[in-house]
């Protein structure tokens, strides 16, 4: 009995002698948990962290269907009125600050600033303190101001003022800390992000397609000076990318937009998608996958055909060309065929495919964004239903950088409209596909300028550039129907940005 | 060592003897009977102030050791069983003979509490107890099924699909995280997901700690209450006792909802169609008929069976009890001829102990059990359910279409989402295997008199293994969901995939303490513990998955025989992943319990929790609780004829929670992954794949700390009428504070998760009480009758900082996503928020009155504009419903007479609403038949939940609102069960007991609401929204006890 009485005490006293401290200790790595502390070791950390600033590029993909659902080009289509319900609100300017779209487009531009503010945050030391060298250090600090410049830039076009910071990566914590920036301070940082950029950043991206080059750089600063009415930077910056002869304008209009015409010689910066991977309903909102959504938006409810030759696939149904875009064309103009796709047309034009569509989607234009239609086969599809078509986004083409710098020419302060009329005509001569001047404008002055702006419409329509266009170019409200001066030139800031975190609403939401 | 022991405790022994007895010893014998002069068999017979005592045999004898020396306190017995009135009696020279009386309160049972057992009367805190006569009489497949309206304080909302966990909370809803309470077998650390695989017919007890005063001995773990499970054990010197049940049951859908026939539906969506502009869909409604009813293709009768034998006893050594079971529900979904939905389960039990030495006992309880599932997607509006609901009716069962491969008939207009039930059941092909072990090995040392150590581990090992196949399927022609084509051909860059997943959980608990009972004065009475705990949890998880099964078949649905191989262009082919992670904790606990003599009470108990997920600042938080009881019915100045008793008591504690926490840390995410929500990071240059690497949730670990509960306990028990009739109520105040809470993060953080903060509150107050009656008239009728209440109000006081903070619940899916249920300060956790119906608009002219509301017309539902401001808009919406109950109450009746036994059990639950979330109102899926009362013109009718019909709903009339908010309120008819036992004289020498029954479960089911079961179980922010939830099946059943 006492041999058990001590052998009890014994065991008493051994466990109490576990050293607790120790037995409770856990740090993230026991977890399996890289901290920030263990990485951004080497110029590969650093590399493979600016390929994830790159990736919110593609969540953005519902910009461009807004750009044209918001303006006169297109209307939000869909299934029934209470379908897509965030681009109706933005159709028919209803708009209200819970609205999904343009929050996730908000928070996605967002999480691209964020990211690219980390690396910003670690240039010269890594969280451990250490500084870490390597060779193209500089050029990849380019891409990454690029990056930052670019969502900015879509930040303070579609909601005007909006948080500024770039010295850190935020956490939770910011919430309720940081106010809103006025917009000009907003461009401010994203002239002098896209100035470092330039500096730094080579003029090809040699197989790594889809990476910022000083160009893009370059005609994105540009864009951002003619958004502030810049128009003498606008015209020198944009002159040296023509300057350069790195682009020239693809004959074929339509090709641009097929899977051969992706990078092609007239792409100064496109969003690279891919098909590969996963997207799906549930898990993450659909538009934040490597894929395009927009694709699968634009396609024709239920479209279905009896002959393998038929080249489309099924789609939504949404952002759907107005007819008033459609009859902007003149005749000849080849751009018309490459932007809307008739397809009552194209399936009397096809007597034995057998062409079919369920029902007409709401609000019925009869078209369908041609430029982004979704292909069987072509684009990696299978004319199944899926989210994620590998279609890049035209973000920047050579003949953007032309008309910028036309309209840049045109109101500079010493302007030089025959300069502006040539470098319009180049893209004239392409959309009727001829090598003289028949169809060349030969206006001058205000008339040149309208001349520019309707170009414009033309050559982008259905790209995601008419709504902007029309707002910096104060023709909105006589275009748009619904359109209010002083308060739809920016869209609402989300509503849980103004009640949760204290920021500011546009006025008039 | 024996000099030591010599001179250090032999004197503080002696010092101790007036306690004990050391001198001679006489045996004492006795048998103990009841009223009607049955044998009570396993009466505990105790020798007061001491801990020598025994138990009866079956016959009811006792024999015991007494001491001769006429110490004060050992000439007492105190003797009490299982629902008889503890009785004292001198001891006497001969034998003697006990009758005790059968009370109602029990109060004189043994309730397990943490880390010792204490007598029902002298319990000062707020306890329910479940006993093995009821749970015996439910014929229940998983624990939660016997808790269910027969202890107060609890609320379960069951699932109907087999073996699934149901929606269980003591004392209301304290956090949106987890409000499972802490589940502890035979002191045994378990979790409530482990109820899947306990035997119902292995359990003696069911006890549920609810006040802060039964629960804070274990501290963080206590907060959401605690269940403490006592298995069956054998006893000494008895002789081997072999049970024998068995039951077999037949179950089927209890209720069919209205959906229209295919000349309705047909005739709904020509006029939905030409409202909005647009053809005739069916011009000759006629040729339809009354077409396909799919409910009755996908419910099919199933059956349910359990069998279990056991066999227990005991030398003086050691005592056994082994078992055996075997439960197979099928689900109805499907029933045994897809056999798609089944829950299989096989027990195997062995609790053994072994007196080694007087002093030494050893306790190992062994558990093994085997399970096989199998699950159909439900709760969703394309699972097979919301597919049997929504799907055209028009449609043949079998495919008749030339030249098409598929078994089942397909819709020419639905096209995608909703697809031929009998398709989707067809093709859900899922298997889990899990198997596990749990149990403890556990010392016990008498070292003094009234002083026990216990040192004991316990453990729980799980291993799951399951498969998963999703075929390549023809849905139909022209379906956007096809992965194969018409002709059997597979859809250009599809595959079939096969997954194969292995989780595996070990948890084990390493509890040392010391119980101490002693006497001052003899008045004096206290019962102390004092131990520690070490714990550890780990969990892994292994998967994978492959495409390419040959066949396209579930036989070879396995990673050995597909054949993915990854390519550029496809690194889905094959993949796999692996996880694990653990945690440990470090626990210090005591208790005093005292009573001046069992009329005064009072507890204290306090526990120190450490835990590894915690970060050092904030690793330990200490609990502390205290109780006061007073029975008043043992004053002498009250001498009420009419009260036998009455005790008052109240509590209040502080118990915690981790609810889940882990150790976070600013982490860095590699790789390409895109299914992370936020923390995709790779990208596509030149069409080629680079993989990135982001930043998780960014924190301050050591601001995460412990959920704390401070509760207030207040009750009364009372006996009246010799016993007969008596009620336990309690009322308390549960406040929780600290709750793990997502605070709000601005948008422009970015997309990264919001991490976890101590930063909600809650406040819950409610009332629970048992009523019950026992009146025996004659010899051979009894009857038992109870009442439970349970009553709870939580409310969220708190949520982040500026309480704008919602944490949403579930989206579902009717056009496009909308959540209904919410987590949000000010309102009852999981309140339904929406929109509010007021009418309709039966003309223009009403809308152009109206508040602005876009897109509406003549037939649309009028919106209330809840804030006024003229609009109708989003800040409109408001609570439109709550999915938890207000309160809920069981009945249960038991009559005895002769042989005969009916037992009867009802539950009722108020004010529980539903939101109706099954209606997928595409242009095409069928309609339910409240359309037909749709507004159809001016003056048809005015009620917003029957809006004209239009396949154009500019007025959104299927956004969250009212309309799809039901009274989920429900009286049901849980279990009818009628049994008779031949009589001794019959059986006599072959058998002891032989009892046949009958039993009808679910019988009745008295509700407004509409769809399958007002029951919808889920989480916290799921439950109450019925998206095509597993309806509970009516049983038929039959069963066979005998026991020799």
């Amino acid at each position: 009995m006492k041999k058990y009485y001590h052998i009890a005490v014994a065991a008493l006293f051994l466990t109490s002698a576990v050293s607790c401290k120790k037995y409770l200790a856990k740090t993230p790595e026991d977890a399996y948990q890289v901290t920030a502390l263990d990485y951004l070791k080497t110029g590969t950390d650093y590399q493979t962290m600016a390929v994830s600033v790159y990736t919110p590029l593609q969540w953005l993909n519902q910009v461009v269907p807004v750009g044209d659902i918001a303006s006169d080009n297109a209307v939000a289509g869909g299934e029934s009125a209470s379908d897509v319900l965030d681009l109706q609100q933005i159709d028919d300017y209803s708009l209200t600050p819970v609205n999904g779209t343009l929050s996730n487009i908000w928070q996605f531009a967002y999480e691209g600033v964020n990211r690219a503010n980390y690396l910003t945050q670690y240039k010269a030391a890594n969280p451990a303190g250490q500084s870490v060298n390597f060779a193209g250090k500089d050029a990849l600090y380019g891409e990454v101001y690029f990056l930052r410049a670019f969502y900015y830039f879509t930040l303070a076009k579609m909601f005007g003022d909006v948080p500024l910071f770039t010295d850190k990566r935020l956490d939770i914590s910011a919430t309720g800390q940081i106010k809103r920036s006025p917009k000009a301070a907003v461009y401010l940082t994203i002239e002098s992000d896209l100035n470092a950029a330039i500096g730094v950043l080579p003029t090809s991206q040699t197989g790594a397609a889809g990476r910022a080059t000083k160009y893009a750089a370059q005609a994105l600063l540009g864009k951002v000076y003619l958004y502030q009415g810049k128009y003498d930077s606008a015209a020198t910056v944009l002159q040296s990318v023509i300057a350069a002869n790195a682009y020239t304008l693809v004959p074929d209009f339509k090709s641009i937009f097929l899977l051969a015409g992706e990078n092609g010689p007239e792409s100064v910066f496109e969003i690279q998608y891919s098909s590969v991977g996963a997207a799906s309903y549930g898990v993450q909102p659909a538009e934040q996958g490597p894929g395009n959504y927009q694709v699968q938006q634009c396609g024709v409810r239920g479209l279905t055909a009896s002959s393998p030759l038929m080249p489309y696939a099924s789609g939504y149904s949404t952002n759907l060309p107005t007819q008033d875009l459609n009859n902007a064309y003149s005749p000849g103009d080849q751009r018309k065929a490459a932007t809307c796709l008739d397809i009552d047309a194209y399936s009397a034009a096809n007597p034995s495919w057998g062409i079919k569509y369920l029902v007409a989607p709401y609000k019925n234009t009869g078209l369908y964004s041609q430029k982004y239609q979704p292909y069987i086969g072509q684009d990696g599809s299978s004319g199944a239903f899926q989210l994620n078509y590998p279609n890049n986004y035209r973000t920047i083409r050579y003949s953007d950088v032309l008309l910028m710098a036309a309209e840049a020419l045109n109101k500079s302060t010493a302007p030089n409209d025959v300069l502006a009329q040539t470098y319009l005509n180049q893209v004239r001569r392409r959309a009727f596909q001829v090598n003289d001047a028949s169809h060349d404008v030969t206006a001058t002055g205000s008339s040149l300028y309208l001349a520019i702006i309707n170009e414009r419409r033309l050559e982008f329509g259905m790209e995601g550039e008419r709504f902007f266009d029309l707002v910096r170019t104060g023709q909105a409200a006589s275009v748009i129907p619904g359109f209010k001066v002083g308060k739809n030139e920016v869209f609402p800031i989300p509503s849980t940005e103004v009640t949760g975190a204290g920021l500011t609403q546009n006025a008039g939401y | 060592m024996k000099k030591i022991f010599n001179k250090i405790f032999a004197p503080a022994l002696i010092l101790l003897l007036p306690l004990i007895s050391l001198a001679q010893n006489r045996t004492l014998s006795g048998v103990v009977i009841n009223e009607k002069g049955d044998p009570v068999s396993n009466a505990s017979v105790l020798l007061r102030g001491t801990t020598r005592g025994t138990t009866t045999n079956e016959k009811g004898e006792f024999s015991l050791t007494v001491p001769t020396a006429t110490g004060n306190s050992s000439r007492t017995l105190t003797i009490s069983s299982l629902g008889y009135l503890f009785k004292d009696v001198p001891v006497t020279e001969g034998a003697i003979r006990i009758v005790l009386t059968s009370s109602a309160a029990s109060l004189d049972d043994v309730v397990v509490i943490g880390y010792g057992t204490q007598k029902v009367a002298n319990v000062s805190g707020a306890i329910s107890t479940i006993k093995t006569a009821d749970i015996e009489k439910v014929s229940a497949v998983r624990v939660e099924d016997v808790i269910q309206g027969r202890a107060s304080g609890v609320t379960v909302i069951q699932s109907g699909s087999p073996g699934v966990k149901p929606t269980l909370f003591v004392r209301g809803i304290p956090s949106f995280s987890g409000s499972d309470p802490l589940v502890v077998v035979d002191g045994v650390i378990q979790t409530l997901d482990d109820f899947n695989s306990i035997n119902p017919a292995d359990i003696e007890s069911v006890n549920i700690l609810k006040d802060a005063a039964s629960t804070a001995i274990y501290g963080i773990s206590g907060g959401n209450g605690v269940i403490v499970v006592t298995t069956k054990s054998g006893r000494k010197n008895q002789k081997a006792q072999f049970t024998v049940s068995s039951s077999y049951g037949v179950q089927q859908l209890a209720k069919e909802l209205g959906v229209l026939n295919a000349t309705e539906y047909g005739a709904m969506l020509n006029e939905g169609s030409t409202t909005a502009g647009g053809p005739v869909i069916f011009p000759d409604l006629k040729s339809l008929g009354v077409g396909t009813n799919w409910q009755n293709q996908v419910f099919r009768a199933a059956p349910i069976q359990a069998h279990s034998i056991s066999a227990s006893g005991g030398s003086d050594k050691m005592t056994y009890f082994l078992s055996a079971g075997y439960n197979d529900q099928v689900g109805i979904l499907g029933g045994t001829k897809f056999n798609k939905s089944d829950f299989q389960r096989g027990n195997f039990t062995a609790n053994l102990s072994f007196q080694l030495t007087p002093q030494l006992k050893f306790i190992v309880n062994a558990s093994e059990v085997l399970l096989n599932t199998k699950g159909v997607q439900e709760g969703n509006w394309n699972g097979v359910i919301g597919e049997a609901l929504n799907f055209d009716p028009t449609v043949p069962v079998y495919n008749n279409v030339p030249f098409t491969t598929g078994t089942y008939g397909f819709s020419k207009l639905l096209v995608q989402e909703v697809h031929n039930p009998l398709t989707s059941l067809a093709n859900t092909y899922n298997r889990n295997t899990g198997n596990k072990q749990y149990g403890k090995f556990e010392f016990q040392y008498d070292l003094l008199k009234g002083l026990k150590l216990t040192t004991r581990w316990g453990y729980t090992n799980f291993i799951n293994n399951a498969t998963n196949f999703s075929p390549l399927i023809f849905y139909g022609l022209n379906n956007l969901d096809n992965s194969m084509n018409a002709d059997g051909t597979t859809v250009n860059h599809d595959h079939n995939s096969v997954s194969s997943t292995r989780d595996n959980y070990f948890n084990y608990n390493w509890e040392t303490f010391a119980n101490y009972n002693f006497r001052i004065k003899e008045d004096h009475h206290f019962e102390a513990v004092a131990g520690f705990a070490l714990g550890r949890d780990a969990q892994n998880h292994l998967s994978a998955g492959k495409q390419d099964v040959p066949f396209n078949s579930w036989t070879f649905a396995s990673l050995q025989a597909a054949t993915g191989a990854n390519t550029d262009s496809n690194t889905l082919a094959n993949t796999g992943s692996y996880s694990q992670l653990y945690s440990r904790s470090l626990s210090y606990f005591a208790r005093v319990t005292y009573d001046y003599q069992e009329k005064y009470l009072a507890s204290f108990s306090a526990r120190r929790d450490g835990s590894s997920e915690f970060a050092d600042a904030k690793k330990y938080g200490n609990f502390y609780a205290g109780s006061l009881g007073w029975l008043v019915s043992k004053e002498e100045f009250f001498t009420s004829r009419l009260i036998n008793f009455l005790k008052l008591r109240g509590s209040y504690g502080s118990v915690g929670s981790s609810n889940g926490a882990v150790l976070q840390s600013n982490s860095i995410v590699t790789g390409g992954n895109y299914n992370n929500v936020g923390n995709s990071n790779g990208y596509y240059f030149n069409g080629g794949f680079y993989s990135g690497s982001t930043l998780g949730s960014e924190i301050n670990p050591q601001q995460l700390g412990w959920e704390t509960d401070k509760q207030v306990n207040g009750g009364f028990e009372i006996a009246v009428l010799n016993n007969k009739l008596s009620l336990t109520a309690d009322y308390y105040t549960k406040k929780v504070s600290n709750l793990l809470f997502k605070g709000f993060q601005a948008l422009f953080v970015g997309t990264v998760p919001a991490p976890e903060a101590n930063i909600g509150s809650t406040k819950t107050t409610g009332l629970d009480a048992t009523l019950t009656y026992r009146e025996s008239i004659g010899k051979d009728f009894r009857l038992t009758t109870s009442l439970t209440f349970t009553s709870s109000n939580s409310k969220v006081t708190a949520t982040n900082q500026d309480n704008t903070a919602k944490m949403p619940g579930n989206t579902y899916y009717n056009g496009q996503n909308y959540t209904v249920t919410v987590f949000q300060a000010g309102q009852a956790p999981g309140y339904f928020y929406g929109y509010k119906t007021d009418g309709l608009f039966q003309t223009t002219a009403d809308i152009a009155k109206a508040p602005a509301q876009a897109g509406a017309q003549p037939g649309d539902i009028r919106f209330k504009d809840v804030n006024g401001d003229g609009v109708i808009d989003s800040k409109d919406q408001t609570k439109i419903g709550n999915p938890f109950p207000k309160f809920v109450m069981g009945w249960n009746l038991g009559l005895e007479f002769k042989g005969f036994d009916f037992t009867a059990f009802t539950y009722l639950s108020y004010g529980n609403d539903i939101y109706r979330a099954y209606e997928r109102n595409a242009n095409y899926t069928n309609k339910f038949r409240n359309i037909l009362a749709r507004w159809t013109g001016p003056g048809s009718t005015n009620d917003g939940r029957d809006p004209r019909y239009s396949f154009t709903d500019l007025n959104n009339n299927s956004r969250v609102s009212d309309r799809y908010v039901e009274d989920g309120s429900f009286i049901k008819i849980k279990n009818l069960q009628l049994g008779y036992t031949l009589p001794a004289s019959v059986t006599k020498n072959v058998i002891s007991k032989v009892r046949f029954y009958v039993a009808v479960k679910n019988a009745a089911t008295f509700t407004h609401y509409s769809g399958f079961d007002p029951e919808i179980s889920g989480g916290i922010l799921a439950s109450g929204v019925d998206q095509g939830t597993y309806p509970q099946s009516r049983v038929y059943m039959a069963g066979l006890d005998l026991r020799f």
